[in-house]
């Protein structure tokens, strides 16, 4: 086997192991739902009475939709991190790292594990939707197109958190830091109102938030079908997705030392 | 894995400048008090910590440079249990088989012959989690032979288990250094077990290694077998030497110190018998590891006793949970 060829194969095989986590026990998926599902019906369903929020003639609701499939996402991915540190605490990290699976993969693994929850939370949602009779554009392509970015903002913050783990080191600090981070990119963000509506420190504030773009691309393609933003959308979330795996995997030795 | 030299030093030293040989196909022993730096050590071999300075070199691989290919030789067993109890004991192995890149036709026999060796195959479908403590640890051990590596790395295998429990485990580690060769470097506190175990022991101590032998040389340099005779009749005041030295001589009790008592029991007895002496009883005491352990593990547990006590418990509350 080449180097590149074993490099995909750890990192694959340790999502594989997440999936086999999730496939014998999946009551913390169904808990994870309860959030998005409680910001559609009584966020979205309040919020729905107030016309013209929400541009382009869209409901509020359908506006939404979008934005907390992102940001229940993002919950998953932030406190990724914590898992990271319950791992090293028993001894789990040590032993991955202890394999001679490159560090890089490890990282990258750990970072699609957050992924394949972020899917099943997307499952969820577009179930969800179905079910409240939220219009969006079932399209399989685009689909598709929202469970790649799902899956590519998952291992952008779960590799963000993981730096922050690997700096941290303790779960405690990292509940503290993840509740300090998720609201402000959350607000800081489009996923539950315009961009245009915000003040102006804001609005350049929201510019560097990858959830911003991510939060673009989805409602593109799930909502407008106008896809003349998405390329810069997939471009930023590429970037800061390479760059926090970088960092993490420089700095995760750190937290087994 | 002949010529394994490490010189380390940081703020703490936790490993100064220490240096040793494993030979191959050897069982070797790092002994030495809590916080001696003996799991330091093992971690600088695995290339899970950067040694300071120094060099490692594993059957002629250079681990700094190499670290990867140096990895895939070794089976690691850490101090924490740390299998992962969310997965069954069959996709436990199945993972690492998978990260140290086992070829895909092998993979299969290799779980179910390493789970039947260590007597888990009707198990392997269960959650680790609902697992025996000494199931867990031999699921480690599995665990860390998929790669059919060349050295097993022990750090304190038998830490938490019952008397039963550890027995197996430490005949099913040496089994292995027998049947396959494997080379193994434990590292333990339990000295009964070391001295079952091991061929060769260094006994490190504040970082440095105070000695390294094996344990029957360790043991005699702290003394050797004594036996006391208990006779009546005819008293001894001297042996022929090659047979062994009087060291206490009272009416009806003799002491003699010998090379090897199991041994020397029967020849000692056949001479005292001819001199003219009715043996009534020989009981032999012979220095334990425990006894070369206290003599070069003592120095200098003064200084760093405080923060290995700390150490110590931080690392119980942290697996106790």
């Amino acid at each position: 086997m080449n180097n590149a060829r074993r490099f995909v194969s750890s990192a694959l095989t340790i999502a594989e192991m997440e999936a086999r986590k999730i496939r014998h026990d999946s009551t913390e998926l169904w808990m994870r739902g309860v959030q998005p599902a409680l910001w559609l019906l009584i966020f979205g369903e309040v919020f729905n009475a107030l016309r013209g929020l929400a541009p382009g003639g869209y409901t509020y609701i359908q506006y939404i939709a979008p934005g907390v499939l992102a940001q229940s996402v993002l919950f998953i991915a932030i406190f990724y991190g914590i898992t990271i540190v319950w791992e090293r605490d028993v001894g789990l990290l040590t032993k991955l790292l202890s394999t001679p699976s490159p560090r890089l993969s490890v990282v990258v693994g750990k970072a699609l594990a957050a992924g394949v929850r972020g899917v099943f939370q997307g499952i969820m949602i577009f179930a969800l939707a179905l079910i409240i009779g939220v219009q969006l554009r079932f399209d399989p392509l685009d689909i598709a197109g929202v469970f790649v970015v799902v899956i590519l903002f998952a291992m952008c913050f779960a590799a963000f958190s993981m730096t922050l783990a690997s700096l941290l080191k303790t779960r405690d600090r990292m509940m503290g830091i993840g509740q300090a981070i998720t609201i402000p990119l959350f607000f800081a963000s489009n996923a539950i109102y315009p961009i245009s509506l915000m003040p102006y420190w804001l609005q350049v504030a929201s510019r560097f938030n990858p959830l911003t773009y991510v939060v673009d691309a989805m409602r593109s393609m799930l909502l407008t079908g106008d896809y003349s933003g998405l390329p810069v959308d997939i471009l930023a979330l590429l970037l800061s997705t390479f760059f926090f795996i970088a960092c993490a995997s420089t700095v995760l030795k750190r937290l087994i030392e | 894995m002949r010529s394994l030299t490490k010189i380390y030093s940081d703020g703490n030293k936790a490993v100064d400048d220490i240096s040793f040989n494993v030979h191959e196909g050897e069982i070797f022993g790092l002994l030495g008090p809590n916080g001696a730096g003996k799991t330091t050590t093992i971690k600088m071999i695995t290339t899970l910590a950067k040694p300071t300075s120094g060099q490692i070199s594993v059957f002629g691989v250079d681990a700094l440079r190499a670290p990867q290919e140096t990895r895939r030789m070794f089976g690691f067993v850490p101090q924490a249990i740390s299998v992962d109890g969310d997965l069954t004991g069959y996709e436990n192995l199945l993972i690492f088989a998978k990260l140290f890149f086992v070829d895909r036709d092998e993979r299969k026999n290799r779980i179910l012959d390493a789970l039947e060796y260590f007597g888990l195959a009707d198990k392997g479908d269960v959650l680790v989690k609902n697992y025996s403590g000494g199931m867990m640890r031999r699921l480690e051990i599995a665990q860390a032979l998929v790669n059919r590596p060349k050295i097993l790395f022990l750090d304190e295998p038998s830490i938490g288990l019952d008397p039963y429990s550890k027995k197996q485990v430490v005949e099913q580690v040496q089994e292995l250094n027998k049947e396959f060769g494997t080379t193994i470097l434990i590292t333990t506190h339990d000295m009964a077990e070391a001295d079952a175990l091991c061929d060769r022991l260094s006994i490190m101590n504040g970082g440095k290694i105070a000695i390294t032998g094996a344990p029957s040389d360790l043991k005699r340099s702290v003394g050797g077998d004594v036996l006391t005779v208990k006779t009546s009749g005819h008293a001894i005041s001297g042996m022929p030497p090659g047979l062994g030295s009087v060291v206490s001589s009272e009416p009806g009790t003799v002491k003699v110190l010998v090379e090897d008592g199991d041994t020397a029991i029967p020849r000692v007895t056949d001479y005292f018998e001819r001199a003219g002496a009715t043996v009534e009883s020989v009981s032999l005491s012979r220095p334990t590891l425990d006894d070369v352990f206290m003599k070069y593990a003592q120095g200098g547990l003064d200084e760093g006793s405080f923060r290995e006590a700390r150490s110590t418990r931080r690392s119980i509350a942290r697996y106790g949970r």
